[in-house]
C-alpha cells in the first residue's frame, strides 16, 4: 500500500512524494491512522496501542486494582462494550450493568447485544429496568420537569450505577467516556463557565463519603474513532444506530465544533483536555466546596441545601417526583 | 467507476462515481475523516486506500451523541 505523506508527516491524497504508510510499531499493513499522535497502526499494534492507553489511564489516576471488584456500566455502544472487552482482556474482576430505559425496540436491542457479549465471555451482567424500577421511561420523562431526555437519562443513569454498585458490594463503577466525550463536556462547560461542573470532570471520583461509589473513566485517553475501530477490529457486534432521543443534542453539536478544529489541526481536543486535566482541574477542585449531605428521601448522597431548615433531597429523588404522580388516595368504606 | 457507499447512522446508500480513494469519497461526501470509519468487506480502510469500480463500503459516523 503507498500513500502521499505531507511535510509533517500526516497523510494527505494527491500532493506530495508518495511513500509507503508502514505502521508506527512493526512497520506491518496499516489498518488505521491516529493523525493526532501522527501515526498508524497495524491491527495488532493498534489493540496493543489502546490497551496501552487504558493501562496508562488506570495506573495515572489509580482507577482500580486488580483485587477490586468493578462493574462497567454499558449500553450496548462501541465505548462502554469496548471498555468491558480492554478490563476483561487486562484480568480485572468486571462485571457489567445495563439499565434498561425503556426506549421501545432500541432498548431491547441495546439489552440484547449486551447479554450476547456477556455470554461469549462467560462475563456476568446485571440488568435493571428503570421503569420496573422507578415507574418512568426516559421517552415519558423527556420534556418534563425541565429537563432534556438526556439530561433525564443521564441523571436517571448516575443514580442507578451507584446504588447497583453499593448494593452489590463493587468497588468501583466504570463508564465508558472516551477522551471526545471529556472534551466535549469541557468545551460546553467552558463556554458557561461553569466552574462547580468543571471542578468535578476528572477521570476519576473517589468516594468521599459512605453512599458513594469510586466512578473511573479508563477510556479518557481513547478517541471515539478509536473505540469504533477496536470494536470493528476486534469483532464487537455493537449497537450503531444512534438514541431515538439525541436529536439536537447540545453534546453532539461541541463535538461537531471540535471535529472541525480537529481536522485542520490534529491533538486539538487531546490539547484541550489534556492542558485541563494537567494545569487547570485542580485549581478548580481547590475551589470546589460543595457541602454534601445524605438525602431525605432515598439517603443517597446530595448537595446540602443553601437554608440549613430546607428538607435535602437529591436531584433523582426531585425528578421522580415530578415524573411519577401517587396513586389516588381511595376512601374505602369499613364494614 | 462508481463506489457505493452505505452511511449509518441514519442508515442511507449513495452512489458515488470517479473517487480513486478513500479520502477523495469522503471529501465528496462532505464528510470529515476523523469522524468516521470506512469499512470495505468487513476491514477498515485508510484514507489512502484505493477503491474500485462496483466497491461497496460502509462509512460509518463514530460520534455518538448522550450525557
Amino acid at each position: 500500500m503507498t500513500a502521499t505523506r505531507s511535510r509533517s508527516g500526516s497523510p494527505s491524497a494527491g500532493e506530495g512524494d508518495t511513500v509507503a504508510m508502514r505502521c508506527k510499531r512493526c512497520r506491518g499493513t496499516v489498518v488505521i491512522e491516529v493523525r493526532r499522535h501522527n501515526a498508524a497502526f497495524c491491527r495488532d499494534c493498534f489493540l496493543h496501542y489502546v490497551g496501552q492507553q487504558v493501562t496508562r489511564a488506570i495506573a495515572k489516576y489509580r482507577m482500580a486494582g486488580h483485587t477490586d471488584r468493578l462493574l462497567v456500566a454499558v449500553s450496548g455502544g462501541k465505548d462502554s462494550l469496548a471498555l468491558w472487552d480492554l478490563l476483561l482482556e487486562l484480568g480485572y474482576q468486571a462485571d457489567g450493568l445495563y439499565l434498561s430505559l425503556g426506549i421501545g425496540a432500541y432498548s431491547e436491542r441495546s439489552k440484547a447485544v449486551c447479554q450476547e457479549f456477556a455470554a461469549e465471555r462467560g462475563a456476568t451482567l446485571l440488568v435493571h429496568d428503570l421503569a420496573g424500577e422507578h415507574g418512568y421511561t426516559i421517552p415519558e420523562a423527556a420534556g418534563k420537569g425541565g429537563r432534556s431526555s438526556c439530561g433525564v437519562c443521564g441523571l436517571s443513569k448516575r443514580y442507578v450505577f451507584n446504588r447497583a454498585a453499593l448494593d452489590g458490594g463493587y468497588d468501583v463503577v466504570c463508564t465508558g467516556h472516551n477522551l471526545d466525550d471529556e472534551a466535549a463536556v469541557l468545551f460546553g462547560n467552558t463556554l458557561r463557565w461553569d466552574t462547580a461542573a468543571m471542578a468535578r470532570q476528572f477521570p476519576v471520583l473517589e468516594a468521599t463519603r459512605p453512599g458513594l461509589v469510586k466512578k473511573v473513566k479508563p477510556l479518557y485517553r481513547v478517541a471515539e474513532r478509536e473505540t469504533a475501530a477496536y470494536c470493528v477490529l476486534k469483532g464487537i457486534d455493537y449497537v450503531v444506530e444512534e438514541c431515538p432521543l439525541v436529536a439536537g443534542n447540545t453534546q453532539m453539536r461541541h463535538k461537531e465544533t471540535l471535529n472541525q478544529m480537529e481536522e485542520a489541526a490534529p491533538g486539538t481536543k487531546h490539547n484541550f483536555l489534556f492542558g485541563y486535566l494537567d494545569r487547570a482541574a485542580a485549581l478548580l477542585k481547590v475551589a470546589d466546596d460543595a457541602d454534601l449531605t445524605e438525602c431525605a428521601r432515598c439517603g443517597m448522597t446530595t448537595l446540602a441545601p443553601e437554608d440549613p431548615a430546607a428538607e435535602a433531597v437529591c436531584a433523582f429523588c426531585r425528578s421522580k417526583a415530578r415524573l411519577v404522580k401517587p396513586l389516588p388516595i381511595v376512601e374505602v368504606a369499613s364494614r | 467507476m462508481v463506489v457505493t457507499a452505505r452511511l449509518r447512522p441514519p442508515d442511507r446508500v449513495v452512489e458515488v462515481a470517479d473517487v480513486r480513494r478513500v479520502a477523495d469519497l469522503l471529501a465528496r461526501l462532505e464528510v470529515l475523516q476523523g469522524a468516521v470509519l470506512v469499512i470495505r468487506d468487513g476491514a477498515l480502510l485508510t484514507s489512502q486506500d484505493e477503491l474500485h469500480d462496483g466497491d461497496k463500503v460502509e462509512v460509518r459516523f463514530a460520534i455518538s451523541g448522550g450525557g
